[in-house]
């Protein structure tokens, strides 16, 4: 697996991406998003919106729900991005194992575009996108945690519209965390490096993040109440504007190990 | 020289020996010959030489035997040693020694010297089919304004063809001249076109040195005389080979205000030919009576384009007197109407009817076609520039010249007058026979068509609206990341309204922002706007 993730190109996802800071191990996108599987067994249900760089015809829905089976995970995710001259819909399927000490996940999705009414007949016909990918992640201590994430690994068809690559990143800390990420190149640029602090005043949980090439920023506020949590990203950066993110989750977490 | 040397000269000469010879015809003049042709003897013996008897006959080309005689040498016409001839109109300067209506023909033609010994000297000119009409091969036939002239004068080829050439009309000097400076007549330039009164400028004449001897420095002296010249200026011409071309540049000094001409002159020790020592350029300092206020270049309805003018005079002026045109020059004549009234607008159309069609609220009788309309181009070259647009009254002296560019401009948006700057239009269609509207803040826009490109190398044409008038506009593309992936155009100089073309090509398929970044004194202003390029990537 992790000769797959080095050889995976740059990568396209994010039609399941929530308000999540990076690395968390609770994240209810990260099995569709990033093919890293909760630590945690759960039964979730998630929706999120995002609205990308403040263009109001470029916003992106999505729904999903995961599970989990002694040490298995498993998601399933519908996205829709954009307005139909541009944008497409998302199926997401992601399926991975984990421990409190690691965990490695497939993900998979599937895309077609918006500019044609749905039909029975237009299901049928080629035309989509499809990429898979996978991730994995470990417990390198009590309260390290590196991962890798190459959510495109393989394509066929049309080609993805939005591109990200391969992800490396160390968390240190669980609640109260540190963490580190790089970007691998794309073509033409040297790649992107984030770094990112997050502290929890229950019930709520603020995170900030600053990321180069351009320099640029995020900040997010999550709280959670019982079983709901909910969450909010502002990405900025200093040409484009602002890519604002809510999500709305219900978790409900059962030990792996009983 | 050798006796058969002299045989074969002799056989090959076209002109009989001991007596004067053809030097020069001018037989074309510009416009109405009358009055104006020539025929230029030259007597190049140490004796005096009789002409009576002399009979000067023109041929006429299309036929055998068409000779008409124009001319007979009476007891006293006679041409002293080495000097010239001439017989001709009553236009020609200097004056003729004869003075007649020769009526020659513009070719093939010729005519025929002939002797009342039988001699015979015969000058043909054109495709000429008949051999009667010329001497071994016809010259060549010249265009309007120029003579057919022995050069070097004593030339003997055995040939006209060989003999003459197309030259200068020197009636009465010799063709090819010892001494000779030259100023080529309107060859002579202002730079600026427009000088400012009290200003400086630069008058750049061409001098031709066409003689046969070389001279030097502080030989030659340039001077130049106008009404819009304090006091003449005059300064040494530069050496010159023989046949050699050289442009001198006078500086000019503390012009006065109007319209006027510079008259340039050489005087060179010795010249030999003084008719063509001068030049002369009408120009005018400061602004001119009229000045164009608003072009439309590139209408987007069928209304044709149009230039709006101003009548900058505390005085009605006559429009008819100006003409208009682009960066070739002012050809374009203005139809007659109404004076235009002190301070006011009028605009000179394409298509008037068209334009009022478009625009019934227009004064008719300040709309006024130009003929021929000089097609005012879209696109930038090389220098920046798209085309001018030229003024200049029907005498040549200058009115107005805007150079302009097009980069930016979306179809339909006017340039007009803002002050002492030039701007896009922000309102639609422009404001022909009304002046510039204030710019008002506009939401702002910024939109591509098309938003999804099927394949790589697609043209997409971005278009956007500013909150200002004037502004620096950059076209960026970044990907969904918000990585920077290229510049599309600028910065570029833009309006309200604005429009750029751009190719897309070498672009992988995805998703991108499009960003268009202004800026201008009031502020910095920004929007963006997705494109899909679609395909499967390698």
């Amino acid at each position: 697996m992790l000769a797959a993730l080095l050889l995976a190109r740059a990568a396209a996802a994010q039609d399941f991406s929530g308000a999540s800071p990076a690395g968390s191990t609770r994240a209810p996108d990260g099995l569709l998003d990033r093919a890293l599987p909760p630590a945690m067994a759960t039964i979730t249900a998630a929706a999120s919106q995002t609205r990308w760089w403040g263009l109001p015809d470029l916003e992106t829905r999505s729904v999903s729900v995961g599970g989990s089976f002694h040490s298995w995970r498993a998601a399933l995710g519908l996205s829709q991005t954009g307005e139909p001259e541009l944008g497409w819909t998302s199926l997401g399927l992601g399926f991975g194992a984990a421990s409190e000490r690691a965990g490695a996940g497939l993900r998979a999705c599937v895309r077609r575009d918006r500019d044609a009414p749905w039909s029975v007949a237009r299901a049928f016909t080629t035309g989509d996108g499809v990429e898979a990918g996978a991730g994995a992640w470990i417990m390198a201590g009590d309260a390290v945690r590196a991962w890798a994430s190459a959510p495109q690994v393989w394509t066929s068809g049309a080609s993805a519209p939005l591109v990200r690559p391969l992800e490396l990143g160390i968390r240190v800390g669980d609640v109260d965390a540190a963490w580190v990420r790089l970007l691998a190149p794309r073509a033409g640029d040297d790649g992107e490096r984030a770094l990112g602090v997050s502290l929890q005043v229950a019930p709520l949980q603020v995170w900030a993040e600053a990321r180069d090439a351009p320099l640029r920023g995020s900040v997010g506020l999550s709280a959670a109440v019982a079983a709901l949590r909910v969450a909010a990203r502002i990405d900025a950066h200093p040409v484009l504007g602002e890519t604002v993110r809510l999500s709305l989750a219900w978790a409900r977490e059962r030990r792996s190990h009983p | 020289m050798s006796a058969l040397s002299l045989v074969v000269a002799v056989a090959l000469n076209c002109a009989p020996a001991g007596h004067p010879f053809v030097t020069e015809v001018y037989y074309d003049a510009p416009g109405d010959d009358t009055g104006q042709e020539f025929v230029e003897l030259w007597n190049d013996s140490d004796s005096t030489r009789v002409l009576t008897g002399l009979r000067l006959q023109a041929g006429d080309g299309a036929g055998p035997g068409r000779w008409t005689t124009k001319w007979t040498g009476g007891p006293g016409d006679a041409v002293k040693p080495h000097s010239r001839f001439v017989i001709g109109g009553a236009a020609v300067s200097p004056r003729p020694d004869v003075v007649l209506t020769l009526d020659l023909q513009n070719g093939p033609d010729g005519f025929r010297l002939l002797w009342p010994d039988g001699a015979t000297e015969v000058v043909g000119w054109g495709a000429l089919e008949f051999a009667e009409y010329y001497c071994g091969a016809p010259a060549p036939d010249v265009p309007g304004g120029s003579s057919l002239a022995r050069i070097p004068d004593r030339a003997s080829t055995g040939s006209n063809a060989g003999d003459f050439h197309p030259a200068e009309p020197t009636p009465g000097f010799a063709n090819q001249r010892s001494v000779d400076a030259t100023l080529l007549r309107h060859r002579s330039a202002l730079e600026p076109e427009q000088p400012s009164p009290g200003g400086s400028a630069t008058l750049e004449v061409v001098l031709v040195n066409a003689g046969a001897t070389a001279w030097g420095v502080d030989d030659a002296a340039l001077r130049v005389t106008s009404e819009l010249l304090g006091a003449p200026v005059s300064l040494n011409a530069p050496a010159v080979a023989p046949g050699e071309t050289t442009r001198v540049s006078i500086p000019l000094a503390v012009l006065r205000e109007g319209r006027g001409a510079f008259a340039a002159s050489v005087h060179l020790v010795g010249d030999e030919a003084s008719a063509n020592d001068a030049d002369t350029l009408l120009a005018r300092v400061g602004a001119g009576p009229l000045q164009v206020a608003e072009i439309q270049f590139h209408p987007a309805a069928a209304e044709g384009e149009w230039v709006e003018v101003r009548n900058t005079l505390h005085a009605p002026l006559a429009l008819e007197g100006f003409k208009l045109g682009d960066h070739a020059g002012a050809g374009g004549s203005i139809e007659a109407g109404p004076p235009l009234a002190a301070d006011s607008l009028a605009v000179l159309a394409q298509d008037p009817t068209a334009l009022r069609m478009a625009y019934p609220a227009l004064d008719g009788t300040r709309v006024r076609r130009v003929s021929p309309w000089a097609a005012l181009n879209n696109s930038d070259d090389a220098t920046g520039l798209a085309d001018q647009v030229v003024l200049a009254e029907t005498d040549g002296v200058p009115v107005d010249r805007v150079g302009y560019s097009a980069s930016g401009i979306a179809a339909g948006v006017t340039l007009e007058r803002a002050g002492d700057t030039w701007r896009p239009s922000p309102t639609a269609g422009g404001t022909p026979l009304a002046p510039p509207r204030p710019v008002e803040p506009v939401a702002g826009g910024f939109r591509a068509d098309p938003r999804r490109l099927r394949t790589d190398g697609e043209t997409v044409n971005f278009a956007w609206e500013l909150p200002w008038g004037a502004a620096k506009v950059t076209l960026e593309l970044y990907d969904m990341e918000g990585h920077r992936q290229r510049r599309l155009a600028g910065p570029v100089d833009s309006g309200v309204h604005g429009e750029r073309p751009v190719t897309l090509d070498a672009l992988a398929p995805g998703l991108y922002l499009a960003v268009l970044r202004a800026e201008s004194a009031d502020g910095t202003f920004t929007r963006v706007t997705p494109l899909r390029v679609d395909g499967t990537r390698p």
